[in-house]
């Protein structure tokens, strides 16, 4: 009982003597929580996996994506085919993407974008 | 299929449905086994496509007749009492060619 009570003690004031400063737990936890998007994936991530889903789309031509193309302008494809992309993209970042936001998202630009500033994008 | 030959057009309601539609086709087949899947994917895919070539974009009584049938198609494919692929096929083929 009573080591218990010296160790809690112990404890105790380890903890107020510490601080933020010193506590690595608590100075990577609390800046982390403060921040937007630092435990979330990079946008060089998310554009690399965009790029790499729709270079693997059967219709598309690899050598002519870029982080710029239009889906439909410049790599020929139909909305059909964008509906097909931007559900393949749902796959790879685990996302559900409603119709009206889907319906958007029509060029690679677009894409990265929306999936870096999503908050679920794994 | 419409005007997805110009530049960034906005989707008429009727194309949005229609998108909508497919959309609601795919996400359907996702929870199917895999071969099951390709089937449904290929064979919507080839259906809408076909459909966009033959039908005049501005039959709306048409196209909202394909709508209807595709949603109601639809949640079919979503009812746990579908059997399987092989009674949408004859669905399908029994109202094909629209030789208007």
């Amino acid at each position: 009982m009573a080591l218990r009570a010296a160790v809690l003690r112990h404890v105790r004031v380890a903890v107020q003597t510490r601080g933020l400063e010193s506590n690595p737990w608590f100075t990577s936890g609390s800046i982390r929580l403060m921040s937007s998007h630092d435990d979330h994936l990079t946008k060089e991530e998310v554009a690399d996996r965009v790029l790499s889903v729709i270079k693997s789309f059967p219709k598309v031509d690899p050598s002519r994506v870029t982080p710029e193309v239009h889906f439909q302008k410049d790599l020929g494809l139909d909305s059909l085919d964008n509906v097909e992309i931007v559900m393949a993209l749902e796959e790879e970042f685990k996302l559900e993407i409603p119709d009206k936001e889907a319906d958007k998202i029509d060029s690679c630009n677009l894409a990265i974008e929306y999936i870096h500033n999503h908050p679920l994008s794994s | 299929m419409g005007p997805t030959t110009g530049g960034r057009t906005r989707l008429s309601g009727m194309q949005k449905q229609v998108l909508s539609l497919y959309r609601g086709f795919l996400r359907a087949s996702r929870s199917k086994s895999p071969e099951d899947r390709r089937q449904i994917e290929s064979f919507v895919s080839a259906e809408f496509r076909r459909n966009s070539k033959q039908v005049d974009h501005k039959n709306f009584i048409y196209i909202e007749y394909l709508l209807r049938r595709g949603k109601k198609q639809l949640e079919q494919l979503n009812s746990p009492d579908t059997v399987g692929l092989s009674s949408m096929n004859v669905t399908f083929s029994e109202t094909e060619n629209p030789k208007n």
